[in-house]
């Protein structure tokens, strides 16, 4: 308390309403000139809504926002923006079929009136000097649409500081990056900080917290339950419990595998043209390991019936043709897509509806459905998943993302005979808590019997859960590897060097 | 045993289902400013005119629904209960009452199937298809017309869908109260209707969910069909004759109707009350053109307004609905 370090931005007592959801009820949170800050908090926590007030998206209920000690109240982002705050998001907001400079300049065009001028734009020599200072090295005429993931985060970045940018707002900034576009990123952040940026981190991996972070802020329930803690005085049990006012117990794993295939492809021809030849086997956790782009995931949507081909896939003793959605569920396969928005949410449909829509035949009578059965049936389920806001009449757009997770493997927990289940990245942008709970509902599933491939991009998700590794390379199976594979040796099969 | 434990206790999270729904309000508001404000709207004669009006539109929008929550849409309704209507009254003299109004309603089941099949198994867009559709039975009903009007010979039978009574209550209202308990019986009682909603809110989701998409696309279009038959059936009673301009208005009142009474036309949402609702608010409307003595061409400019305004309105719906619960719920905090 004696030396009072420059305060960029200071939100008190924030509270912020959605009809009946109460997002924000009490959120502190204090971000200091050339310190970068984390943001923590479990899906729902209220994240979400404490950024989208930060940049001007939303008017906090109640609360105060002071910018350098003068309270500030922005109408909107553009306002936001003027005043020196730059969100980058995890979804970019880059024009792809624009060139560098239009991109850099999008800002001043937001800013002017009407006319598209040339003049609008950003002088060149200021545009390279901009990208330099992100450590980039562009032809300015280029389109964006051919750079990298890595390069257009760090284009982004550089129209927002380009300008006078007093704190960043980086959301989940590295779920779409490789490692070495991660270190890149995080020397510029670190850079920016030196220069006086406040930053503002949001990120579900405590690895990069660690690296990055010097104090951290965590969320819940729409209140600040640890404030500026500098990084380092808690561990982080302490701050998962923080988010979960639980202890999460580690996942564990005890091979319940038996002999009995359950899940078969033999002699099978994808769409994509490669043979596929897999088995999983009752109780059994099986993890497809690829890179992005590996065809792990079109492997595992082949076996759910989800992707067309040639052949049958055999559930036991009976078969259903690739791509035969319908008769894959009748036979007890359950399946988690990739893209929960575009392929697995009912956005206007109730919770329960959405756990319910593959298992209707269970409540249903003469094309009757019995919505107390049905109300019977998935209520327990959703309460095992923890859903939250306990709500099974809410519609599922209202819900977190991790809390939308939670209904698609509901979906599967509801199916009447389940005999496998097939996951595509089961907890991709989830919270830790969600995630630990989707991963003991998937456990449990595999103890009881059932047959469990995961396909995901997440090491350390599929070493927490698999019995057995297959590691896809170039569309195709490449290695088999046993459970007891190190994280090493799955990251070398990966790359594609020989297994020591 | 112990029940989900839902937040809704406290005054404060009242779920919606709790409140008066706010379309019904707006319905009742309607009605009453009307009756303040428009001369004769509010005498017993006038009303039941309103629900002869609003039980022909209501038992074909309750097909219209059904298509709009499978995220699609029906423009060819009107050109094929004016096909009927020719069909119907060409048929009279081989066929019979029953045997024409029969025909009738089967030919416009079979558009409505014609329609389920593009929208389903060709992927045709709904609204290319219907539009399609309503040109190719507008075009048939025109030459099998001959171009005007066929009307029918006057007899008890042929005028009992539009004119008879039960109880002392006119057919069509009788018809238009068994379509909406028949709709409400499908969306909320049946797996056919739940899927539906499914499909309606994301299509791809639910193939990859197991259901049968082209065959719940299908029938939704089937059945929209039948709730469009009977509707023909009762207007062709009521014009004792077969017009090949029926009735060219009755997809976009339709529509209105589903828009006003707030169903997303994105698909996957709206439930009975709504729909009927939305009948309501577009027939005391277009009655209080008639009783202002306004030119018809009214009816039509209202109607397109409304269907916009409302597709406007339902992004901002939850500020209308706090408005209005405002206005008539004053005294809660």
């Amino acid at each position: 308390m004696t030396i009072e370090p420059a305060i960029a931005l200071a939100m008190r007592d924030i509270a912020k309403r959605y009809g009946a959801t109460c997002a924000l009820r009490s959120a502190d949170l204090t971000l200091q000139a050339g310190r970068v800050h984390a943001l923590l908090g479990e899906n729902g926590a209220g994240k979400s809504t404490l950024v989208k007030i930060i940049v001007g998206a939303v008017k906090p209920d109640s609360g105060s926002v002071s910018l350098a000690g003068k309270p500030v109240a922005f109408r909107s982002v553009a306002e936001a923006i003027a005043a020196g705050i730059v969100p980058i998001y995890q979804h970019l907001s880059l024009f792809p079929e624009l060139s560098v400079l239009d991109n850099l300049s999008a800002f001043q065009l937001a800013a002017g009136r009407a006319g598209l001028s040339r003049k609008a734009l950003v002088p060149r020599e200021e545009a390279r000097a901009w990208l330099a200072r992100v450590g980039l090295d562009l032809d300015l005429d280029r389109p964006v649409s051919s750079l990298s993931l890595g390069e257009r985060q760090l284009l982004e970045i550089a129209r927002g500081v380009g300008r006078n940018c007093r704190i960043l707002v980086l959301d989940e900034p590295t779920a779409a990056l490789n490692g070495a576009e991660a270190d890149r990123l995080f020397a510029v952040v670190r850079d920016l900080c030196a220069g006086g940026t406040a930053v503002l981190f949001i990120s579900h991996k405590f690895d990069e917290i660690e690296r990055l972070a010097d104090e951290v802020t965590v969320l819940r329930d729409g209140a600040t339950v640890i404030d500026a803690a500098p990084i380092g005085r808690h561990d982080r049990a302490t701050l998962v419990k923080a988010m979960l006012g639980m202890q999460v117990e580690h996942e564990h794993r005890s091979g319940s595998a038996r002999a009995e295939a359950v899940l078969t492809a033999a002699g099978v021809r994808m769409a994509t043209g490669h043979a596929l030849d897999l088995s999983v086997h009752a109780g059994e956790i099986v993890g497809l390991a690829g890179l992005v782009g590996s065809g792990a995931l079109a492997i595992a949507a082949t076996m759910a019936g989800a992707a067309s081909g040639q052949g049958e896939i055999a559930v036991g003793e009976q078969r259903f043709a690739l791509g035969d959605r319908r008769e894959a569920v009748r036979l007890g396969v359950a399946y988690v897509p990739a893209d929960r928005h575009a392929e697995g949410l009912f956005p206007p449909v109730s919770a329960i509806g959405n756990a319910s829509a593959s298992a209707l035949s269970r409540f249903s009578a003469r094309g009757l459905l019995g919505k107390t059965r049905e109300r019977a049936a998935i209520e327990p389920l959703l309460r095992r998943l923890h859903l939250h806001p306990a709500r099974p009449d809410a519609e599922a757009a209202s819900f977190s993302g991790g809390n939308q997770q939670k209904l698609l493997i509901a979906r599967c927990l509801a199916l009447p005979n389940l005999r496998a289940l097939v996951l595509l990245e089961p907890t991709r942008g989830v919270d830790v808590a969600a995630r630990a709970l989707i991963h003991r509902a998937v456990i449990e599933m595999a103890s009881n019997g059932i047959a469990v491939l995961v396909a995901s991009s997440d090491l350390d998700e599929l070493t927490a859960l698999c019995d057995r590794y297959l590691v896809v390379r170039d569309g195709m199976i490449a290695e088999d590897l046993p459970g007891s594979a190190s994280t090493e040796a799955i990251m070398a099969a990966l790359a594609g060097k020989a297994a020591a | 045993m112990s029940s989900f434990p839902i937040g809704d206790r406290g005054p404060s999270s009242m779920p919606a289902s709790q409140r008066p729904p706010v379309i019904l309000i707006v319905t009742a508001l309607l009605f009453g400013l009307a009756a303040l404000a428009v001369p004769r709207f509010g005498t017993l004669g006038n009303i039941e005119n309103v629900l002869r009006i609003a039980a022909i539109l209501g038992i074909v929008a309750c097909g219209q629904a059904i298509v709009v929550i499978l995220a699609g849409i029906e423009f060819s309704f009107g050109a094929s209960a004016a096909l009927a209507s020719v069909v119907i009254v060409m048929a009279l003299p081989t066929t019979g009452v029953v045997g024409a109004f029969l025909l009738g309603s089967l030919l416009i089941l079979g558009v409505g199937m014609v329609n389920g099949l593009l929208v389903a198994r060709f992927s045709v867009p709904p609204v290319i298809a219907t539009l399609g559709m309503l040109m190719i039975a507008s075009g048939l009903a025109a030459w099998l017309a001959g171009g005007l009007p066929i009307d029918a010979p006057p007899s008890d039978a042929f005028s009992f869908p539009a004119r008879g009574r039960v109880l002392g209550i006119p057919v069509p209202i009788l018809c238009a109260a068994a379509a909406f308990a028949v709709l409400h019986l499908l969306l909320a009682k049946t797996r056919l209707g739940r899927g539906w909603y499914l499909v309606g809110a994301n299509a791809t989701a639910a193939r990859l969910a197991g259901l049968s998409v082209p065959r719940l696309v299908f029938s939704g279009y089937a059945v929209a069909g039948l709730f469009c038959a009977l509707g023909a059936v009762i207007l062709t009673s009521r014009v004792a004759s077969g017009q090949p301009m029926l009735a060219p208005n009755l997809p976009f009142e339709t529509i209105a109707a589903c828009a006003v009474g707030g169903l997303p036309l994105g698909g996957g949402r709206g439930n009975v009350l709504q729909v009927a609702c939305g009948v309501l608010i577009v027939a005391m409307l277009n009655n209080i053109v008639v009783l202002l003595n306004l030119p018809t061409a009214y009816q039509l400019i209202l109607l397109g307004t409304l269907v916009i305004g409302a597709v406007l309105l339902q992004r901002d719906w939850a500020f209308l609905g706090n408005a209005v619960r405002l206005l008539t719920n004053g005294r809660r905090g």
